[in-house]
């Protein structure tokens, strides 16, 4: 019996870290801010998939065609290096935020805030304020009870479908996904990663919350690296109001040997992740700011200055001067300008076709009747355009090539690939070395911007 | 910033808690894997590969989580590995 007890006692005392946080409603600017990021965020993240654009999804990752449409730009495999620089450009805003003003990201934009936010609202509405909240938590399992839970589980996993289901829109044209949703005829895939999806939305924004904040984050681990003295951080100012105690309005703080700290713990009540800011900086604080809204209303209340616990820096709360523009900021700002403009460029400068050589793998070179070297490619034209093209293919690097075309046009409509087979004669005498360099040039007829370049190689026999 | 750790830690200093286990074996492996799955089929299209290898029937979206979960698959027993041999050796 023991062993078995002393077992339970240490998988209780893991499980017992974690207490339920019920943050309690904030209204102030900060708030504000935040409601405005949901909106626009999931807003936007509910409305992009539906809007249309030239008879195709406006935004759309088409996964099964391996094509993405992003307005009327049409990206391809071989764009893969954009979404790359796309990525390293928002990792360097990440950290240009970061490093001037604490946990915008976090405490703003971040999808599990974000979801997190909505789902705390659906929370509010069925089962009320945070002490009614509390209180139904504890009390036995009613009927009451039971009805307020499976309402709000229900309107959580209604929207957590809803979700996967759009998430899943960004990836399969939404609107036939909708048809065969309301058919039941989706496929096997789709259909797991609308449940996947809507898993992980349910899971994260109505049960793990600031857990993932805390145990799974790993920007949440790593964004010290870029905070100094200068970022703005949220913090209480211990010197105003320590020593900290209850009073009423008319309180002579002096006399009594009160700071302005009141001690309601409304601070500590809003607080999404359970944390008490007056305790000082700690790594659980995602810089919501909540307690900072929470806090000037009581300040207010009281008569008192705002700002108690405020946006500030290390250095001011030392008495030391803020700086703005410090050498990461700047290094931060050049960096993402350097490389959001390269970006620009080559989007501005992109040509909308792909050419690709691709060898015999049989032989190596061939001999002809007539005493030719042959070599034989397939060429493989990708159309990244809009609209259908036909292509001239002209190729250099040795005389008296001769160039066999099985095909005599070459048209390509917008978004296909073409694959031309090729064979190239030349004559032994005019080969130098065995392997000599050849460049594949195909220009538009319609367009002739719109032209590429590519070497390859024309394989011969040894030259003695 | 430790501080509050420390407070965390008072009670009970070696268990870590059981959802930071679990989250230490699946989470990583989950983002390496996404990763991963998004840099392979960028330059490999998984029905070409399931044609080559025999798997005609599968669909691209079923090449891709396919793809997606082996990957996930071996990278999480990787992170099993991993938090398997970071116990200490001797038991006291």
């Amino acid at each position: 019996m023991k062993p078995d007890k002393v077992t339970e006692e240490v998988v209780d005392e893991a499980f017992a870290k974690h207490k339920k946080v019920y943050p309690r409603e904030v209204h102030g600017m900060f708030a504000t801010f935040r409601l405005l990021g949901v909106v626009i965020l999931l807003g936007g993240y509910y409305l992009v998939p539906w809007l249309q654009w030239d008879g195709h999804q406006a935004i759309l990752f088409d996964l099964p065609a391996r094509k993405f449409y992003i307005f009327s730009l049409t990206f391809w495999p071989q764009d893969f290096i954009y979404l790359a620089v796309l990525l390293i450009i928002a990792a360097f805003t990440l950290f240009f935020f970061t490093a001037l003003a604490g946990r915008l990201w976090c405490g703003y934009a971040c999808p599990q805030t974000v979801w997190t936010e909505v789902f705390l609202w659906i929370e509010r509405k069925v089962e009320g304020s945070r002490n009614k909240q509390i209180k139904l938590d504890k009390s036995p399992l009613t009927k009451y009870k039971l009805s307020r839970k499976l309402i709000k589980h229900s309107l959580w996993i209604l929207l957590s479908l809803w979700t996967g289901f759009t998430f899943v829109g960004y990836f399969t044209p939404i609107l036939e996904l909708g048809e065969s949703f309301i058919q039941l005829t989706l496929g096997p895939w789709e259909f797991f990663w609308i449940f996947f999806y809507a898993f992980a939305t349910y899971g994260n924004a109505g049960w793990m919350r600031e857990q993932v904040c805390i145990y799974m984050c790993p920007y949440a681990r790593f964004q010290s690296a870029m905070l100094d003295n200068d970022t703005l951080v949220i913090s209480y100012d211990e010197k105003r109001g320590e020593p900290r105690g209850s009073r009423n309005k008319k309180t002579d703080l002096q006399s009594k040997g009160l700071g302005e700290c009141v001690d309601c713990t409304l601070c500590v009540q809003v607080c999404p992740t359970g944390i008490d800011i007056r305790e000082g900086m700690q790594y659980q604080c995602i810089g919501c700011a909540s307690c900072v809204d929470v806090c000037n209303q009581v300040m207010d209340k009281m008569g008192y200055a705002r700002n108690l616990v405020s946006y500030t820096t290390l250095n001011t709360i030392e008495g030391k001067k803020t700086r703005l523009l410090r050498p990461r900021i700047i290094i931060y700002f050049l960096l993402l300008v350097v490389i959001s403009s390269a970006l620009f460029y080559k989007m501005a400068t992109r040509v909308p076709l792909e050419l690709d050589i691709v060898r015999d793998r049989n032989a190596l070179y061939r001999e002809t009747n007539e005493g030719l070297i042959e070599n034989i490619y397939v060429l493989k034209v990708i159309n990244m355009d809009n609209i259908t093209h036909q292509y001239k293919l002209s190729v250099t690097g040795v005389e008296n090539m001769k160039v066999v075309q099985r095909k005599s046009t070459i048209i390509v409509s917008s978004g296909e690939m073409l694959d031309l087979p090729l064979s190239i004669q030349i004559d032994p005498a005019d080969l130098d070395s065995a392997s000599v360099s050849l460049v594949f040039k195909l220009v538009s007829m319609e367009t002739p911007d719109v032209k590429v370049e590519e070497p390859g190689r024309f394989i011969g026999p040894l030259v003695r | 910033m430790h501080q509050d750790n420390e407070n965390r830690d008072n009670n009970n200093n070696t268990e870590t808690p059981v959802i930071q286990k679990v989250i230490a074996v699946l989470w990583p492996s989950f983002l390496t894997s996404g990763a991963a799955s998004i840099l392979f089929f960028a330059y490999f299209d998984p029905q070409l590969l399931m044609q080559v290898s025999g798997y005609g029937a599968i669909s691209r979206m079923g090449g891709y989580t396919t793809g997606f979960f082996l990957f996930w698959l071996l990278t999480s027993l990787t992170c099993v590995m991993m938090c398997y041999f970071q116990r200490p050796c001797e038991k006291k």
